[in-house]
């Protein structure tokens, strides 16, 4: 069954390939059914494979074809099927089964309905290509392919300027992310000479290369920045609240589920390198819970339904990554299985409601959906329960799994990541008492057409429910039982760095601690909406509104200097200067440029002159490198 | 050598069946079927060649290797490609239509004289052989100023390269008295005599032009924007191509023993010629300017080959030439579909013509390096030859960074054919023919971005 | 190779002092015999002397006119075949030691050279009237 994995790619592409050429002549229903079935192929191939993983089947790998063949290096198109992916293809193939099918509904009346799920099939062909492949390069096709989709899929309603422009400033973003990840590819390569996990991590257990530690630390860094873009942490994280441009499932699968939590995977997957590298961890560690309140903060004030959800995913992505920092990587792994289900189910629910709403997503012109929207308003408060972190809800067990962590490493790390953790219970339930309870704040008009969204819609939300229910008891904690499973089915596959146990006394005293204080804090978000009021923000309110200024931030330290930089280049080097695209170069670079691009002015004398010019310099330079 | 006496014949064939046929189309059936017959002899001339034999020719002057042969073939095939997919728009730049076949065919002589020389002279011969046709392909349509003043540009400043070629040439012989650049006397110098070294520096910088890296770069936007575009499409690919093999087998065969002396000037070089094309490529308004500034930015990374010193490296420049030329031939076809050169020019294309938009987004991706395409394998090639040279780390890092910076300026391109509106010109309305070679061109760019080592057969 | 003075080891600067002492010397002369008979001999300019001198004949209009391109054509033409003439000279000196293989090496040269030359006139390269 498992040398069958190859299946499981094939199908989305398939569905890539025929809804991708066919899109003119695809019937609408036709695309949607066709990339739903390819998604319930994939994912009953997945749940055959995790449960023969599970029974105990060893770690494989299903070589395709010899990818690059190059004196001593070999690097295979080959995948890999241990623990650790085949957990990933459960929450992807399922979480994105469930999307297509919500998506059929959602999207039914788009007119480019069909490149929608041409592009959701790629997605997932390649994120499965990223978790599967049993090499970095592997990896690296399907995170850029990850990359691609995303920017497509932000932009889907391209006609609109915004959406296009949080398109590209995700790409960049990413991009900027991804060079860390190439340099730490070149770096595994030029010590180890392979990328395939086997091999490099067989070299770096038996002490085969014996490396410094500095060298792990530089290639630890340059995946862990590979991982911020994509995972959207400090300081590349503004790109995510931005996605939420594009359609509402897009952020449930993409922006919330599954693309982000390809750092994780990553770093979880390059655990035996971290482990080489105690200051990574502590670096991954500190920009993962600045990450987490620095978001949660800004949650606080947003009145956008999915500006509140992207934030508290940027927040717990933050929370993910502070548990790899304290080297618990398979409790950021269960947070990534726990945040799949209930933030999944949260934006669908949002999607749910801005359906309803007519696209209107401000909560301050909601309120008493509940009354209208029965099987959203339940759904939703399960999501609200299961992220804010009260027991049995599965968002408990694995938040407080990644504050025991944080505990065990430091009391201090503990209470930042607690204040965190209030801070999500607080804006999430605002949010939840803002839009289902109290009176309706909209135009008659939208009242008027309020409506529960239809079976295809709900039926993900209710899976979605039980699961976000459920699913925290694959990871119970060492109090309540023998085992913790889901640690168990992974250690094969990811070692955790530094294990420690906790007395059980202090283990119960923190979580009464976390959940007592998680209540005060629902109580507290419900008597501060009970009578919304909304008058324009000042002081820390406003900044919190305002995201900290961050992006303005960037524009000011970042964009513009690199926009006059380049402009300044352009009209040295460029003869005929361009007419746009430089704004506020300052006076002195115009003169001085003026000047210049009287040198470059189309003569080949001109030219001449400056190549005569290269070449003194050239040999200028030799006089230093070449020894004479 | 069967190669370069056909290529010498079928050229003159050419030259002459311009005066017996006077009907441009049939000028171009004849020009497709002789480069038919051509990569008819390479293929020939290529299996019947032994594994791992090197023939020599003409005293030494000439050594074909089987890796000369499969680059010739490579090159050739590139060209019928060309034919294939411009052949229409050749055709009408002017009235000379044989002459410009013919100078393709002499083109492609100096191509496999530089892929096999063994002897300065030879070199020098063979760079002067793709040199003067493309100084008279740039003026090839004479009513137009653009075109003339890029002619005259280039064959000023390349009058200059040639000057500072032809002084490296004799410093270098006046320190060994050898021209044969195999030759002991010549590769191990006990004491290296700076006269050598100056020489090699002077032939770094004529090279730097022939490949137009920077600071020699000068000419290449004016000349590729002013030149006709399918004959742009030609220098920028097939063009740059040969003088990369005549650089790498000089520096590899002659100067690896001191190799030392050079690959750091080289390296500056490299990082210059990459900054000056992508930086200048961002603020270009014409996409037919930044596929110029893009070449300049390509012929950066090609020139890792010769920076970095090994049997990698050949193998690199194999795969990135190819796919270089596949992706630039391919965008210069789809560029020629139009009637408006600049980026807005693409706007809309999407929704008008699906399929031209899809082919070009494959190329586009192939040129930023986009993986599963042709471009990022020869680009994780470069950059592999390059890491494995060790002290050259900071190079990769920044081609790296060149190479994000890139991605901006071709996915310009793509923004405005998918996400913009607008109604795009056409210049001529896509045939089967046409849609079917550009469909080909695209699965090729594909196929060896999924499987490259289809490029490397055994013995090469 | 005076561009490497500075780093030669095992020559030392002073070496080449007289060299520069030469090239000071050399140049100084004749700076200061061109600088003197400048200063020191008498000028009297008058608008004829500064005229162009012309065999006499007064300076008409622009010495830039368009000339017809044929005339640059044909002189292109006459340097490359006269050129390529010269090869003939060395053959025939080595006319009996190359024996019959040389004999066919320049048959084929003056084929290539006969091609080209029938091309050009067929071109009509060499037609005087358009």
């Amino acid at each position: 069954m498992i040398q069958l994995a190859y299946l499981i790619p094939l199908f989305p592409l398939i569905g890539f390939l025929i809804n991708g050429l066919g899109w003119k002549s695809m019937p609408k229903q036709a695309a949607g059914f066709l990339a739903s079935l390819m998604m319930l192929v994939s994912f009953g191939l997945s749940l055959a494979i995790f449960f023969e993983v599970k029974a105990g089947a060893a770690d494989t790998i299903i070589p395709l074809f010899d990818f690059i063949h190059s004196g001593k290096l070999l690097i295979p198109f080959a995948f890999k099927i241990d623990a650790l992916s085949s957990l990933f293809l459960l929450i992807i193939t399922g979480v994105g089964f469930l999307i297509h099918v919500y998506s059929t509904s959602y999207m039914h009346e788009d007119e480019g309905v069909v490149k929608y799920f041409a592009y959701l099939n790629l997605f997932v062909f390649s994120m499965l290509l990223l978790v599967m492949g049993s090499n970095y390069l592997i990896m690296f096709i399907g995170w850029e392919g990850v990359g691609l989709c995303s920017y497509l899929l932000i932009g889907f309603w391209f006609k609109n300027r915004d959406y296009t422009n949080a398109a590209k400033k995700a790409f960049v973003m990413n991009r900027i992310g991804d060079l860390g990840f190439l340099v730490g590819m070149m770096l595994v390569l030029y010590n180890f000479s392979t990328l395939n996990y086997n091999e490099l991590f067989a070299q770096i257990n038996t002490n085969q290369t014996v490396l410094s530690g500095s060298t792990y630390t530089w290639v630890a860094i340059c995946f862990f920045i590979g991982a911020m873009g994509k995972s959207a942490q400090l300081p590349l994280y503004t790109w995510l609240p931005d996605a939420m441009a594009g359609p509402t499932p897009v952020s449930a699968l993409i922006h919330a589920a599954t693309m982000v939590t390809a750092g994780i995977y990553m770093i979880a997957r390059s655990s035996v390198i971290y482990n080489q590298s105690e200051f990574a961890l502590h670096f991954i560690a500190i920009v993962g819970l600045l990450t987490a309140i620095l978001a949660a903060t800004i949650a606080i004030k947003q009145y956008d339904i999915k500006k509140v959800l992207a934030y508290s995913t940027v927040s717990q992505l933050g929370f993910m990554f502070l548990a790899i920092g304290c080297g618990a990587y398979t409790t950021a792994v269960f947070h990534v299985m726990t945040h799949a289900f209930f933030k999944a189910l949260l934006f669908l629910g949002s999607g749910s409601v801005i359906h309803a709403m007519g696209g209107e997503q401000d909560i301050r012109s909601m309120g008493g959906l509940g009354k209208k929207m029965r099987i959203t308003q339940i759904t939703f408060l399960i999501g609200c329960v299961a992220i804010a972190g009260i027991p049995p809800f599965a968002g408990f067990f694995s938040k407080d799994e990644i504050l025991a962590s944080a505990f065990a490493h430091s009391p201090i790390l503990y209470v930042a990541a607690l204040g965190a953790a209030l801070m999500t219970a607080f804006y999430m339930f605002r949010l939840y008492f803002l839009t289902f309870s109290g009176k309706f704040r909209g135009t008659h008009e939208q009242e008027h057409h309020l409506h529960e969204s239809p079976a295809a819609m709900t039926f993900p939300l209710i899976v979605l429910a039980i699961l976000a229910t459920v699913s925290g008891f694959v990871g119970l904690p060492e109090v309540f039982s023998e085992h913790h499973s889901l640690n168990e089915f992974l250690h094969t596959a990811v070692t955790n760095f530094g294990a420690h146990h906790m007395e059980h006394n202090t283990e119960l005293m923190l979580m009464g601690l976390s959940v007592g204080l998680v209540s005060v804090m629902i109580g507290l978000a419900y008597a501060r909406t009970k009578s919304p009021n909304f008058v324009a923000n000042t002081g820390l309110a406003k900044v919190l509104e305002n995201k900290w200024y961050v992006d303005e931030f960037y524009d000011a330290v970042v964009v513009n200097p690199l926009v006059q930089f380049s402009g300044f280049l352009d009209r040295i080097i460029e003869r005929k200067g361009i007419d746009g695209g430089v704004n506020g170069v300052g006076k002195m670079v115009r003169w001085a440029a003026d000047r210049m691009r009287l040198l470059q002015n189309g003569q080949v004398g001109a030219y001449l002159f400056t190549m005569v010019i290269g070449i003194v310099l050239i040999f200028v330079l030799g006089l230093f490198f070449v020894n004479f | 050598m069967k190669a370069i006496i056909a290529a010498t014949i079928l050229g003159i064939i050419m030259m002459y069946a311009g005066f017996v046929v006077k009907e441009k189309k049939s000028v171009l059936s004849i020009a497709t079927l002789l480069f038919v017959l051509l990569l008819g002899v390479n293929v020939w001339e290529l299996l019947t060649a032994k594994p791992g034999e090197t023939q020599m020719f003409f005293n030494f002057q000439l050594t074909v290797t089987p890796f000369s042969l499969w680059f010739n073939t490579l090159m050739t095939a590139a060209t019928l490609l060309y034919v294939l997919l411009m052949g229409n728009d050749i055709i009408k730049v002017g009235k000379h239509v044989g002459e410009y076949f013919a100078l393709f065919f002499f083109i492609l002589v100096g191509t496999y004289m530089l892929s096999s020389f063994n002897n300065m002279l030879i070199m020098f011969l063979g760079i002067e052989i793709i040199s003067i046709p493309q100084y008279i392909l740039a003026g090839s349509d004479k009513r137009n100023l653009k075109s003339s003043e890029a002619s005259l540009k280039y064959f000023l400043m390349g009058a200059f390269s040639t000057g500072i070629l032809l002084m490296g040439i004799t410093l270098i012989y006046g320190a060994t008295g050898e021209f044969n650049i195999s030759k002991f006397s010549f590769l191990q110098l006990e004491q290296v005599n700076p006269m050598v070294l100056t020489g090699v520096l002077f032939l770094i910088i004529s090279f730097a032009f022939k490949v137009s890296a920077a600071p020699m770069h000068f000419w290449t936007p004016d000349v590729y924007d002013g030149s006709p575009t399918p004959f742009t499409a030609f220098m920028a690919t097939i063009g740059k191509a040969a003088a990369f093999i005549g650089f790498i087998r000089l520096f590899h065969t002659s100067f690896a023993t001191i190799s030392d002396s050079w690959t750091m000037v080289l390296a500056i070089i490299t990082a210059a010629t990459l900054f000056v094309g992508n930086i200048t490529a961002v603020f270009q308004q014409s996409v037919k300017r930044m596929l110029a500034y893009s070449s300049i930015a390509q012929a950066g990374f090609m020139l890792f080959s010769v920076v970095s010193v090994s049997a990698l490296a050949w193998q690199g420049l194999v795969i990135y030439t190819v796919a270089y030329t596949m992706a630039t031939l391919g965008m210069f076809a789809v560029l020629l579909k139009l009637k408006d050169y600049t980026f807005d020019g693409f706007n809309g294309l999407a929704k008008k013509n699906p399929l031209l938009a899809a082919v070009a987004t494959v190329f586009i991706f192939s040129l930023a390096g986009i993986p599963l395409t042709a471009g990022f394998i020869a680009k994780f090639y470069m950059l592999q030859t390059a890491v494995a040279q060790g002290n050259l780390m900071w190079l990769v890092i920044f081609a790296l960074i060149m190479a994000a910076v890139s991605a901006y300026y071709y996915f310009r391109v793509i923004i405005a054919m998918y996400f913009k509106t607008g109604d795009p010109e056409m210049a001529s309305e896509l045939s089967g023919i046409d849609k079917f070679l550009l469909v080909l061109t695209a699965m090729l760019v594909l196929l060896v971005g999924v499987a490259p080592q289809i490029l490397l057969p055994n013995g090469i | 190779m005076n561009l490497f003075l500075l780093n030669a080891a095992t020559n030392s600067l002073s070496d080449y002092l007289p060299i520069l002492m030469q090239i000071f010397m050399a140049i100084g002369i004749v700076a200061i015999m061109m600088g003197g008979s400048h200063l020191l001999g008498p000028k009297r300019k008058t608008k004829d002397k500064l005229a162009n001198f012309e065999s006499g004949i007064k300076a008409i209009g622009n010495a830039r006119q368009p000339m017809a391109i044929k005339y640059f054509l044909i002189a292109i033409l006459f340097v490359l075949f006269d050129v390529e003439v010269i090869f003939f000279y060395p053959y025939a000196v080595n006319f009996k030691e190359l024996g019959a293989e040389g004999f066919l090496a320049v048959v084929m040269f003056v084929s290539f050279f006969l091609i080209g030359f029938t091309y050009i006139i067929k071109k009509g390269a060499l037609k005087w009237e358009d």
